[in-house]
């Protein structure tokens, strides 16, 4: 009984990355939380041998169910096969990555069960009761709400490329805990055809040099701009919410919970207001220079290096600067 | 066919207000708009209907006053409206809401699909499409781009990452349906007209026979414990003055540090 779960989502016959990150969660809330690790994976017994692996990252059990039935994602069966499950051993803590697939299957799991269940989460604390602060960006302003759950397990949804990977752990103490199951509930569902898209993997999650445009821009001609710059600097353009929405640039460029998370060394923000919904996308950058002409909006009190001044008129003259260093 | 397709009334951006009590929104202080994810369930609802024949039921879960929004609805091309409008509503987080359209929907039986937008632009959970499949214990399919009826089954084809699949199942399922698959159409004149003389029909949480344990803020497990403006304590350099000067001071700064 109890327990905190992970959902052990697969890609391409491995782990997605968010179950490493989630990993990470797990092992930090450990000493508040004091609850057992458990990736609770599903699948045909041939992947037993990838599923072990994850002890490695700091899983103290792995559970993983099997049938050969459970091959690929399929929303209403996998959600029965968890639910019966989360029924029987009652986790304290159960966490899915934001993902195409947690976020089809997570508040399928809750609706069954009657279950509160927090989306996209971007920070997680333990208050003196022991029970999880689930912590996300809230309604339109600048503001992070912290919620409870009053049902167990405590349920939530938690995006993608915010939390760092879990490192290996040097002796694994973990153990598989394998679950044959005799027979699964049939499926409404049948794959007819899968197609691969070609690989969206936006250079914004790895650049070193982000360079990104809001609002205060004012024109798209301005924004345009900062292609230069992010030539200059080996860098990519981000943007926020609004500018996107203008059609300035297309959406996988956006920045924050409703699109990318970055990790530059350098990040800069022009004409940026600083909305938590875009600066969640920018917590794992290194330096933050902000340029705005209001020095009191969030982006420039959160910036390393505030910039006052206008974004149409600092942007050209800081290419045509960093263009004379490169000579 | 009778399709049915969840609008949620969602503030108009820029326009909320949070109750510093409840720490909900406070509905009624910001103008309405219909969620925009969802005209594409609707605009792939109507053009379903314009194939195949049969009827389009806008439902909405939301304050009197939305009503509005469902005449929106029916000018594109929705044929039904029914709004359900009860204070025993307020304060649903995703699982009540889904509860409250679950009860709505199985009113409006018998139906073929019922439709949602991927996500609310104010909520942005997701969840209530989902949610609402497990109430009713039908499938649910997510993210789905394009929908056809073949030979008795209904097939979708819908988004993963990196990868999209084509499914086919009976219906009746709730799909979630991807922003930007189709070009939701502009409202009809005609419709705007013939609708002046038309009234929603309002359901109440009794008309739908709702367990008030289930619905509002007793019925919802989350709980918005507080809120609050993270502060950033950390040292920053301010550069002021005239453009040219404070590049020169950025420009230097970052050579320092490396960065360029
Ligand atoms: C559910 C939800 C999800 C969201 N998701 C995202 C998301 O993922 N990413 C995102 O970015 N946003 C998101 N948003 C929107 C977010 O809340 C903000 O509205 C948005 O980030 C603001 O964009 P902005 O900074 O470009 O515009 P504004 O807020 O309008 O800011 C413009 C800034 O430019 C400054 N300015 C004006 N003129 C100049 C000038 N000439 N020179 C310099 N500065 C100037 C102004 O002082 C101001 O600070 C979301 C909102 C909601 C409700
Ligand atoms: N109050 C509501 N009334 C009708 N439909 C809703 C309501 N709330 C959510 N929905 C539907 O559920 C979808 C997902 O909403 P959400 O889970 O809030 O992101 C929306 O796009 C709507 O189609």
């Amino acid at each position: 009984m109890g327990g905190f779960w992970i959902y052990g989502q697969w890609q391409e016959g491995r782990f997605h990355p968010v179950v490493y990150e989630l990993l990470s969660v797990a092992r930090r809330l450990k000493p508040a939380l004091k609850e057992k690790i458990v990736v609770v994976v599903l699948g045909p017994e041939d992947r037993r041998e990838e599923a072990r692996e994850l002890l490695r990252y700091g899983a103290e059990e792995v559970l993983f169910f099997v049938h050969p039935d459970l091959g690929y994602f399929r929303d209403d069966l996998y959600s029965e096969v968890l639910s019966e499950a989360v029924a029987e051993r009652k986790p304290a803590v159960f966490l899915f990555g934001a993902t195409a697939e947690g976020q089809a299957l997570a508040p399928r799991v809750a609706g069954a069960l009657g279950l509160g269940l927090t989306a996209h989460c971007t920070a997680f604390e333990v208050d003196e009761e022991g029970r999880l602060l689930q912590i996300r960006p809230s309604f339109g302003e600048n503001i992070m709400a912290r919620i409870v759950s009053k049902t167990r397990p405590q349920m939530a949804t938690v995006k993608p490329g915010v939390f760092s990977k879990a490192e290996p752990v040097d002796e694994p103490e973990g153990v598989l805990e394998e679950v044959k199951l005799a027979a699964v509930p049939g499926s409404a569902l049948r794959r007819r055809v899968v197609r691969t898209l070609p690989r969206k993997e936006s250079p914004l999650s790895r650049a070193r040099v982000v360079v990104a445009g809001g609002r205060g821009l004012l024109r798209r001609e301005n924004f345009d701009q900062l292609f230069e710059l992010a030539e200059l600097l080996g860098g990519a353009v981000g943007a926020t919410r609004p500018v996107c929405h203008l059609g300035w640039i297309s959406e996988d460029h956006m920045i924050g919970v409703s699109g990318e998370t970055v990790s530059p060394k350098l990040y800069i923000g022009f004409g940026i207001s600083g909305a938590l919904q875009h600066t969640v996308g920018i917590e794992g950058a290194e330096v933050v220079v902000a340029v705005n002409s209001d020095p009191e909006a969030p982006l420039m009190k959160r910036a390393d290096i505030a910039v006052v001044g206008d974004a149409t008129r600092i942007l050209p003259l800081l290419i045509r600067r960093i263009r004379e260093l490169k000579g | 066919m009778h399709f049915i397709v969840c609008l949620k009334p969602v503030p108009k951006p820029g326009a909320v207000k949070v109750d510093p009590e409840t720490h909900t929104l406070r509905r009624e202080s910001a103008e309405l708009i219909l969620n925009p994810p969802d005209l594409y369930a609707l605009e792939m609802a109507v053009a379903l209907k314009e194939k195949h024949g049969g009827k389009v039921t806008a439902l909405m879960m939301g304050p009197p006053n939305a009503a509005d929004l469902l005449r929106e609805a029916y000018a594109l091309g929705a044929d039904e409206m029914v709004l359900l409008s009860d204070r025993a509503f307020a304060g649903s987080d995703t699982l009540a809401t889904s509860y409250v359209l679950s009860q709505a929907i199985r009113k409006l039986e018998p139906y073929d699909l019922v439709l949602m937008g991927k996500a609310s632009i104010d909520g942005e959970t997701a969840q209530v499409g989902p949610e609402t499949a497990a109430w009713l214990k039908q499938p649910s399919l997510t993210q789905v781009k394009a929908l056809w009826p073949e030979d008795g089954l209904w097939v979708a084809v819908r988004f993963f990452e990196g990868f999209e699949e084509e499914v086919e199942f009976r219906g009746p399922a709730v799909i979630t349906v991807e922003p930007e698959v189709n070009e939701p159409r502009p409202p009809s004149l005609k419709r705007m007209l013939a609708v002046r003389a038309l009234e929603p029909r309002v359901l109440s949480a009794e008309d739908l026979d709702c367990n008030l344990e289930k619905t509002g803020l007793a019925g919802s497990p989350t709980q918005v414990l507080g809120v609050f403006t993270p502060s950033y304590d950390r040292e920053r350099e301010v550069l002021t003055g005239e453009a040219e000067e404070v590049v020169e001071k950025l420009v230097s700064l970052l050579r320092t540090r490396g960065l360029i």
